[in-house]
C-alpha cells in the first residue's frame, strides 16, 4: 500500500499535542508525524521528535573558502601588478588582512544561508498536503503513513478535537 | 514589560498585511512626489557627469564635501538594522520583535543609497569598476588592495549581501503567510518566494538557529564596515585631524547612535501611516529611548577622546584644524549646533519616561540626532581638508553648489520611497516574530500582583 | 557541599541539564550566612598562600624602594604593571553587578555580590597607587626650562595646580568611595538579615552598617534607586579614571605616543578581565565552596557570550591602533610600533595576543564549552593571563623609554627584564588582592541574599503544552 499524507487541523496547541500523544499510542512512528504552525513553538512543545541538523558546519566551510579566496585574491593580484604605493611592501599583511576578513565573513554567511535552505529541505518543489488556515493560527498535524492506518489516524484526530481533517 | 491588547492570529495577519493588501489613499501621491524629487536629482547627476565636477563646490584642497559626508551619513544609518536585529536577538530582548524588520530594511536601502554617493562623487562613475573589481585580465591591471578605498567596497558589498540574505531568510515564513492570503499573480509570486514553506518543526528550528547564527556572523561585519569607512580618513597621515587611532570605534558608535534614532523615527512613522498602534507600542519606543541614552553617552565619550587626543599631541597643524572647527565662522556655529543636537537635546528629552513615550518628542529627539550626526561628518571632513597641508599650494573655502544640495536631498527621498515600496509588497513588521512573542507570553502571580512573564527555551 | 539546603534543579534534560537552579527561598539566609561564617580548610589554605604571596610583595617593594628610591620611573615599571593589572581587573569588577542589574538580567543575581566585593580591593588600590605617584617623572622638565622640551606631553595641558598627583589621587579616592557605597547599599539588607545570627565583631559591624534597615517598601525603593544611580555614576567614573590612568602612566611616558583608542581599549580589556575573574571566583565557589545550589550553569553561559564579545572588541581596538600607526608610516609612529609590539617586547606581545584573544576566542565559539561552567572560567583565566602580559609589556616599556620629555621616540630602546624583586612585587600584587578578597568574603556574604531571594519570585520552571521551560517574569 502507498504512503499518503493526512492532515488534522486544530484550533489550539493542547489539542494538537493530544493528537500527537494519541498517534504515538496508536503506534504511528514519530518520524511520520509533523506539526505545522504559523510561528515557532518551543522545541518539544508538542512532544515531537528532536530535529538534528548540521548547520554549524556550513559557516566553517564557508569561512575557510572565503579566507582562501581572500588570500589568493589579495596576494596574486598584487604580485601580478607590483606597483609600490606609500612605501608599503607589495604583500602588505595588514591591508590584506582587512580584505581577507571580509572574504572570510562573506563566505561564512553565504554558506550559512545555503545551509539553512538545505537543512530546512527547501525549496520544496512539490506541494504537500497543506491548509491555508495554518497561517491563521490553526495547528496542522500532518501524518504521512500507510493508507490502511488512515482510519485509525482519523479516529485519533476526531477524539482530540480536530476542526477539520484533510487527505490528498 | 508587555503592554497592548491581546490579538488573535487572524487580527494580526489583517493588521500587519494591511500595507500590502490595501493601498492607502496617500500612498501613490507620496510616491509620485518622491519620484519627482528623484527625477530632478537624476537630471542634476546627468548634467554633472556631462560637464564635470566643476559644477560642484569641490576644489583643491577640499576634494571631499557633501557627497562623501552624505556617504558616511547613510552608512551610519545602515548600522541600525544589525544593531537592533542582531544584538537584541542575541540578547533575547522581547521588545525587539516589531522593530527588527524595519531596521534591517532600512539597512539595505541606506546602504544602497550610501553606495551611490562615492560613485556619483567620482565624476566618471564607470571608472569605479576597474578601481574596485579585479576583472581587467586583458591589461593585467589590478585594484590596489593597499588603499582603504578598495577595502571600503569589499566591506560594503559583504555587508549588503549579508544583510539582504538576512532579511530574505527571515521573510520566508512571512512569504508563506502572504501566499496563503493572496490570489492570482501575487499568489504565484509569493508561492515561489516561500519556496514551499509549511512551518514544520524542522523548518522553524532552522529558522531560529539561523536567526542567532546569522546575527552572530553579521555583527563582526557590521563593526568592520564603518571602521573601514573611518579608515578612509584615518589612514591619511597628511590630514592631521583624520589620522586618529580612535576613528574606527568612534565612527561605529556614532553610526549606531544615528541609525537607532532613525529606526525609532521610522517606526513612529510606520505606526502612524499604517495604524500599527497594537504592534509598535509606546513600550518599544521607550525601550529604544533608553537604549539610545547609553549609545549617545558612549558616543560622547569617543567624541571627547577624539578631540582631546587631537590636542594632546600639541602638533601645530592639528591644532589649526581644531581651531577651524571651534573658532572659525561658520564652522564654530555648526560645531555648537552639532554637539547640542547630537547629544544634549536628545539625551535630556530621553531622560524622562513620559517624554520617551511621547511620540512627538521622540520624533524631535531622533531627528535632532540625525541633523547632528550629518553635521559631525561634515565637520570632520571639510575643516580637516580646508587647512593648509604640506605640499598644498592652493587652498580655498568650500561652499556646496546647488547640484550637491539637490543630490544630497534626493537621497532622503530615495530611502523613503524605497521603504514605502517595500512596505507595499513585503511586511515591515515580522509576523512570525510578533506571533511568537504572543505565544510565549505568560504571567506570574506574586501576591496580589500579576507580573508579565515569558517562556524561554534557554 | 557544606550546606544542607536542598535546591530544585531546573532544565533536567539534554543540553539544559543543570542550567538553572532554584534555591529554596526560606533557606537562603541561614544557608548563606552559615557558609559565610564557616572556615573550611580549603579557605584557610587559600588564605595562607595569599598571605605568603603578599608578604613576598612587601619584601620586593621594600628592597626596590631602598635600593632604587623614587628618583626615576625606570625601576618601577613592573610595579606599575602589576598595579595597572590589579586596578584594571578589580576596578571594573563592581560594574559587572551594576550593568546586569541595569539590564534586569536575572542570571546576574548569584554573581552580584562576588562582583561588588571587589570594592574593598578598590580601597587597597589607593594605597598601592601612592608609590606610583612618587615614581612619576614631573610634568615640567627640570633640566630644560625655557626650551621646546619644557614639559612632557600630558593630559594636564596647562599643568593646573597639583597635577598630576593631587588629581590622580582624588580620582582613585572618588572611585573607591563610590564602589564602597555600592557594596554597602547592596549588602545592607543582607547584613540586616544576618544581624540576628551573627556573633562577635560581625554583629557589631552589621548593626552599625545596617541598623537602619527594616525592609520597608520605601527603603527598598530607595535602595534600588540608589543602586541604579550609584551604578551609573560608577560607570562614568571608572571610565574616566581608567582614561586618566592609562594616559598619564603609560602613554605620556612614551614620547609621541598619541593613541586616542588606548583608553577605550584599556576599558574594554578591564571589562573582559573583570568578567573573567568573576567567572573564576564563581567556578571556585561552585566547585569547592558549596555554592552549587545557587550557581547553575546559566550565569556562566550568559556571561560567556559577553566574554566572547569583549574578547573580539578588545582585539578590534588593538587592530584599530595598529593599522593606523602601520599605515601612517611616520618614522615616529614606526618606532613606537617597533618598541611596543614588534621588536624588544615581541614575545610578550605574541603571548598577550594568544591569551587575550586566540585562546578565549577559540574556546568560546564552541557552544558546548559555553554551556559548561569550566569553559568560560578557563577562557576568563586566559584573558587574565593575557591582561597581565599586556600590562607588563606596556608599563615596563613606558617606564623605561629613557627621556620622557623628548618630542618623539628617536630610537627603539631595549627591553627591560624583571629582576627577582620585580617578580616578588608582581606576585605580591596578586597575593594582596586574593588576601583582601578572602578576608572580605568572611565579612560580607558572597551571595547577594536579597537578590537571590527576589529572583525566586520571578523565575520558575513551568509547563507549556508538553514541554517544561523556564519562565522569566519582568516586573517593569
Amino acid at each position: 500500500m502507498a504512503r499518503r499524507p493526512i492532515l488534522g487541523l486544530f484550533d489550539n496547541a493542547n489539542s494538537a499535542a493530544d493528537a500527537g500523544d494519541g498517534l504515538r499510542r496508536a503506534g504511528i512512528p514519530e518520524t511520520d508525524v509533523d506539526f505545522l504552525t504559523d510561528t515557532p513553538y518551543p522545541e518539544g512543545a508538542f512532544g515531537e521528535r528532536e530535529e538534528p541538523h548540521k548547520l554549524y558546519i556550513f559557516p566553517f566551510i564557508g569561512a575557510l573558502l572565503g579566507l582562501t579566496s581572500g588570500i589568493l585574491l589579495t596576494s596574486m593580484t598584487q604580485v601580478a601588478y607590483p606597483l609600490v604605493t606609500g612605501g608599503k611592501p607589495i604583500l602588505s599583511i595588514p591591508p590584506m588582512a582587512v580584505v581577507c576578513y571580509e572574504g572570510t565573513m562573506l563566505g561564512a554567511i553565504l554558506f550559512t544561508v545555503l545551509g539553512i535552505v538545505f537543512e530546512s529541505r527547501l525549496p520544496k518543489l512539490k506541494a504537500g498536503l497543506y491548509d491555508n488556515r495554518i497561517t491563521e493560527g490553526y495547528i496542522g498535524v500532518l501524518v504521512n503513513t500507510e493508507e490502511t492506518q488512515h482510519g485509525e489516524v482519523e479516529g485519533v484526530f476526531g477524539q482530540t478535537g480536530a476542526v477539520d481533517v484533510k487527505k490528498q | 514589560m508587555q503592554e497592548g491588547r491581546v490579538l488573535s492570529t487572524r487580527e494580526m495577519n489583517r493588521d500587519l498585511l494591511r500595507s500590502i493588501l490595501d493601498t492607502p489613499r496617500w500612498f501613490w501621491p507620496v510616491v509620485t512626489v518622491l519620484g519627482l524629487v528623484l527625477l530632478i536629482a537624476a537630471i542634476a547627476i546627468g548634467i554633472m557627469v556631462n560637464r564635470g565636477l566643476g559644477v560642484t563646490g569641490l576644489n583643491r584642497p577640499v576634494a571631499w564635501g557633501f557627497f562623501i559626508t552624505n556617504f558616511v551619513f547613510w552608512i551610519g544609518i545602515s548600522h541600525a538594522g544589525v544593531m537592533l536585529s542582531a544584538i537584541l536577538r542575541l540578547a533575547k530582548a522581547e521588545w525587539r520583535r516589531p522593530a527588527t524588520r524595519a531596521a534591517e530594511v532600512l539597512t539595505l536601502f541606506s546602504l544602497m543609497t550610501a553606495m551611490i554617493m562615492p560613485i556619483v562623487h567620482t565624476g566618471r562613475p564607470w571608472r569605479i569598476l576597474y578601481w574596485v573589481f579585479p576583472y581587467d585580465f586583458a591589461r593585467g591591471i589590478w585594484p590596489n588592495i593597499r588603499t582603504p578605498l578598495v577595502w571600503d567596497p569589499s566591506a560594503i558589498l559583504t555587508y549588503l549581501t549579508s544583510s539582504t540574505l538576512f532579511v530574505i531568510i527571515a521573510l520566508i515564513p512571512d512569504f508563506a503567510v502572504l501566499r496563503d492570503h493572496t490570489t492570482g499573480i501575487a499568489h504565484r509570486v509569493y508561492s515561489v518566494l516561500a519556496m514551499g514553506w509549511e512551518g514544520n518543526a524542522r523548518q522553524w528550528k532552522l529558522q531560529i538557529v539561523a536567526g542567532v547564527l546569522l546575527s552572530a556572523l553579521i555583527l563582526p561585519v557590521f563593526v568592520s564596515v564603518h571602521s573601514i569607512v573611518s579608515w578612509d580618513f584615518g589612514m591619511a597621515a597628511s590630514v592631521k585631524s583624520w589620522h586618529s587611532t580612535v576613528f574606527a570605534p568612534y565612527f561605529v558608535v556614532g553610526a549606531v547612535h544615528s541609525g537607532v534614532s532613525a529606526v525609532a523615527f521610522a517606526l513612529i512613522l510606520l505606526r502612524w501611516c499604517y495604524g500599527w498602534q497594537d504592534y509598535i507600542r509606546h513600550e518599544h519606543i521607550d525601550a529604544l529611548g533608553r537604549l539610545l541614552i547609553v549609545v549617545a553617552t558612549g558616543w560622547f565619550y569617543f567624541l571627547v577622546m577624539e578631540i582631546l587626543f587631537g590636542m594632546y599631541g600639541r602638533e601645530p597643524d592639528e591644532l589649526m584644524v581644531r581651531q577651524t572647527q571651534f573658532t572659525y565662522w561658520p564652522y564654530n556655529a555648526w560645531f555648537i549646533v552639532f554637539v547640542i543636537t547630537t547629544y544634549f537635546i536628545p539625551v535630556i528629552l530621553w531622560l524622562s519616561r513620559a517624554w520617551r513615550r511621547n511620540l512627538w518628542i521622540m520624533s524631535i529627539a531622533c531627528i535632532s540626532v540625525n541633523i547632528g550626526m550629518w553635521l559631525e561628518r561634515f565637520l570632520i571632513i571639510v575643516p580637516g581638508l580646508i587647512n593648509k597641508q604640506l605640499f598644498t599650494f592652493v587652498w580655498a573655502d568650500y561652499r556646496p553648489s546647488i547640484f550637491e544640495i539637490i543630490i544630497v536631498a534626493a537621497t532622503f527621498a530615495l530611502v523613503t520611497m524605497l521603504m514605502l515600496l517595500f512596505s507595499r509588497v513585503f511586511p515591515l513588521v515580522p509576523l512570525y516574530d510578533v506571533k511568537e512573542g504572543d505565544v510565549l507570553k505568560t504571567q506570574v502571580q506574586i501576591g496580589r500582583r500579576t507580573v508579565p512573564a515569558t517562556f524561554r527555551e534557554d | 557541599m557544606a550546606s544542607s539546603a536542598e535546591h530544585h534543579q531546573g532544565g533536567g534534560h539534554g543540553q539544559h541539564a543543570g542550567m538553572w537552579v532554584f534555591p529554596r527561598r526560606e533557606e537562603v539566609t541561614s544557608d548563606v550566612s552559615g557558609k559565610t561564617f564557616a572556615m573550611p580548610s580549603v579557605y584557610k589554605l587559600a588564605l595562607g598562600i595569599a598571605a605568603v604571596l603578599a608578604a613576598l610583595g612587601v619584601v620586593g617593594f621594600a628592597i626596590r624602594a631602598s635600593s632604587d628610591g623614587f628618583g626615576s620611573p625606570g625601576p618601577w615599571g613592573y610595579y606599575a604593571a602589576i598595579f595597572s593589572f590589579v586596578f584594571m581587573v578589580t576596578g571594573a569588577a563592581p560594574l559587572v553587578a551594576c550593568a546586569f542589574r541595569f539590564t534586569k538580567s536575572h542570571w546576574r543575581r548569584p554573581l552580584s555580590r562576588v562582583s561588588e566585593l571587589f570594592a574593598i580591593v578598590g580601597v587597597v588600590n589607593i594605597v598601592l597607587f601612592i608609590p606610583l605617584l612618587l615614581a612619576m617623572p614631573p610634568i615640567k622638565n627640570p633640566d630644560a626650562q625655557g626650551t621646546d622640551l619644557e614639559v612632557r606631553r600630558t593630559l594636564w595641558f596647562e599643568v593646573p595646580i597639583g597635577a598630576p598627583y593631587t588629581w590622580d589621587l582624588l580620582c582613585f579616592v572618588g572611585l573607591a568611595l563610590c564602589s564602597v557605597a555600592i557594596l554597602w547599599l547592596s549588602a545592607t539588607p543582607d547584613m540586616a538579615q544576618a544581624r540576628a545570627t551573627a556573633t562577635g565583631f560581625r554583629r557589631g559591624l552589621y548593626t552599625a552598617l545596617a541598623g537602619w534597615w527594616y525592609g520597608t517598601k520605601r527603603q527598598w525603593n530607595h535602595q534600588k534607586a540608589g543602586l541604579a544611580l550609584l551604578g551609573a555614576f560608577y560607570f562614568m567614573l571608572i571610565i574616566f579614571v581608567q582614561f586618566i590612568f592609562i594616559t598619564e602612566f603609560a602613554m605620556s611616558m612614551v614620547p609621541f605616543w598619541k593613541d586616542s583608542v588606548l583608553p577605550p581599549m584599556y576599558t574594554v580589556m578591564s571589562f573582559q578581565t573583570s568578567l573573567g575573574l568573576i567567572l573564576i571566583v564563581l567556578f571556585i565557589m561552585r566547585k569547592w565552596g558549596g555554592y552549587e545550589g545557587y550557581l547553575g550553569k546559566a550565569p556562566f553561559w550568559s556571561a560567556s557570550k559577553i566574554l566572547l564579545g569583549l574578547t573580539l572588541l578588545w582585539t578590534y581596538h588593538l587592530f584599530a591602533f595598529f593599522i593606523t600607526y602601520w599605515y601612517g608610516r611616520l618614522e615616529v609612529e614606526q618606532n613606537i610600533l617597533k618598541y611596543l609590539f614588534t621588536q624588544p617586547y615581541l614575545p610578550l606581545f605574541l603571548a598577550n595576543m594568544l591569551f587575550s584573544f586566540l585562546v578565549p576566542f577559540l574556546m568560546l565559539i564552541w557552544n558546548p564549552l559555553r554551556r559548561s561552567a569550566w569553559g568560560p572560567s578557563l577562557a576568563g583565566l586566559s584573558a587574565l593571563v593575557g591582561a597581565l602580559l599586556f600590562n607588563l609589556r606596556t608599563f615596563a616599556a613606558a617606564f623605561n623609554t629613557g627621556n620622557h620629555y623628548e618630542f618623539a621616540l628617536s630610537h627603539v630602546p631595549a627591553a627591560v627584564l624583571p629582576d627577582i624583586w620585580d617578580i616578588f612585587m608582581v606576585l605580591g600584587g596578586l597575593g594582596i588582592v586574593a588576601l583582601v578578597y578572602l578576608v572580605s568574603a568572611k565579612v560580607f556574604p558572597l551571595i547577594s541574599i536579597w537578590e537571590v531571594k527576589e529572583g525566586t519570585l520571578y523565575q520558575k520552571m513551568d509547563t507549556f503544552v508538553r514541554g517544561e521551560y523556564l519562565v522569566l517574569a519582568k516586573p517593569e
